[in-house]
């Protein structure tokens, strides 16, 4: 049952080969040590992204499949297949609310949301191990996807992009651990940030403490940060215990594709440029100053 | 009767292959299996754990001693796993180079290719050390303890699969024999 003799034998033999496994090891534990500096990670970044974009575009095309033109047509059909899923998503809500939404912007002198633009992209893999819990999604700069973008489905929001790649884009997801959402009551109006960290809801924390969210009421984005944009549908929102948890409205959406929207623009305030003094006189005293001198 | 029938035996194409071959083959199993990995966990609107495949080479390949083809293979899974699970580099190659250390250092100790119990009891350890260095490593690079709980549906799927399929990851010589000799 137990062995003796022949390994002792052969230890002399093996030594150098253990040698090189503890050297493997040792190196690979200083590597991960390194990378805990931001800026050695950041050298890395290369190699995921491009790594990324050969696992996100991954899709063979077989030389009979390019010989006998049906390469070109499953294309073609994706192409409008995910035309259709975009037109059919937003056909239903864009009839009934646009002419209100004008309706109603007019009335109150309201500066209207921006148009959405967007790329569709397939989900080319999804990681559900115990690191970030992230998508790979087969569009990236070259399609027009910008750093940060949003990441929807058919449900609602899905994630935001972490790591940009030439034709691939990795979304860190609502349901990562790391993932804070600033979000707000569709009908209470509380505002709250969504934590993920659990696969079938999210924990809302750092909300007000005289207000509460009303059972069953969606959960929108807040806008507040800037990350998102405002009024991307989050999930539903339940009691649970002392607390309230998200019930994510992406996870009905499945169908492998995810529309990444860019982050909302928000410009810095331009300062006002200070009044010139006439004729080179001293600028006007502020009471304070006047007060010290 | 009975000896003369086995002696008469024609032996499985597998056993004629060696070490080089059968590494190829069960690196192309893993890749494989990866592969269909980074695809949607679900059928039917049942997610599953997938396997971590690289684990099965690392539980094979160091039941017959130490060599370094068989590190470099596992390095490179460890990148691609690396990759895919947007883990820091490193983490993966070191938990299965730890496997594969294991399972050599309990290989050179007992006799794992023709004690039944010590190979399964063997093999289960060496799953659960790989999953338990893989959720310290997580943990504590993620500054938060993570959830075990799909991390242990990967372990069994890995250890289940593994029972089934663990001939395809023997490299067919065992430990003192001479290199390139079939089983």
């Amino acid at each position: 049952m137990a062995r003796s003799g022949r390994s002792g034998q052969k230890s002399s033999r093996r030594s150098p080969k253990r040698l090189v496994l503890g050297v493997f090891i040792f190196a690979f534990a200083a590597l991960i040590i390194a990378q805990s500096a931001p800026q050695i990670a950041g050298v890395f970044d290369p190699v995921r992204t491009s790594v990324g974009d050969r696992l996100g575009t991954g899709e063979s095309v077989s030389i009979w499949s390019r010989i006998s033109g049906q390469a070109a047509k499953d294309a073609r059909i994706h192409e409008l297949e995910a035309e259709v899923r975009d037109l059919a998503r937003y056909k239903a809500a864009a009839i009934s609310m646009a002419e209100r939404l004008e309706a109603y912007e007019q009335i109150l002198n309201l500066m209207g949301e921006p148009p959405v633009r967007g790329v569709t992209a397939r989900v080319t893999s999804e990681s559900e191990g115990p690191f970030a819990q992230t998508l790979l999604a087969n569009a990236g700069r070259a399609q027009g996807v910008e750093e940060a973008s949003v990441a929807v489905n058919e449900g609602g929001l899905v994630g935001r992009v972490i790591q940009l790649g030439q034709s691939s884009s990795r979304i860190l997801l609502v349901t990562d651990f790391n993932s804070r959402v600033p979000v707000i009551g569709e009908v209470s109006g509380v505002h709250a940030i969504m934590q993920g960290g659990s696969t079938g809801s999210g924990t809302l924390t750092d909300m007000p403490e005289r207000s509460d969210f009303v059972e069953g009421e969606r959960i929108l984005t807040s806008s507040e940060g800037g990350a998102f944009p405002r009024g991307l549908v989050v999930g539903e929102v339940r009691k649970s215990g002392n607390g309230w948890r998200v019930k994510y409205a992406m996870s009905e959406g499945s169908a492998g594709y995810v529309q990444l929207i860019p982050p909302p623009l928000i410009s810095k305030p331009i300062p006002q440029p200070e009044a010139l003094p006439a004729d080179g006189a001293a600028p006007a005293a502020s009471p304070t100053q006047g007060a010290r001198q | 009767m009975a000896g003369s029938s086995s002696a008469r035996r024609k032996p499985s194409l597998w056993s004629k292959y060696g070490p080089t071959p059968r590494l190829a083959f069960g690196a192309l199993l893993i890749a494989i299996v990866g592969a269909f990995g980074l695809t949607r966990n679900d059928i039917f609107g049942l997610s599953f754990a997938w396997p971590h495949a690289a684990l099965w080479g690392a539980v094979g390949w160091g039941r017959v001693g130490l060599s370094i083809r068989p590190m470099l293979v596992l390095i490179a899974f460890g990148f691609v796993q690396d990759v895919i699970f947007h883990a820091p580099f490193g983490c993966f190659e070191i938990v299965n180079l730890l496997t594969y250390a294991g399972s050599t250092a309990i290989a050179s100790q007992f006799d794992v290719m023709s004690e039944p119990l010590i190979a399964i009891v063997s093999s289960a350890l060496l799953f659960a050390g790989a999953f338990l260095v893989l959720w310290l490593l997580a943990s504590t690079l993620e500054d938060h303890p993570v959830r075990i709980v799909p991390l242990i549906a990967a372990m069994m799927t890995t250890g289940v699969i593994y029972a089934l399929g663990h001939r395809a990851f023997d490299l067919g010589r065992r430990p003192g024999e001479p290199v390139g000799q079939p089983a």
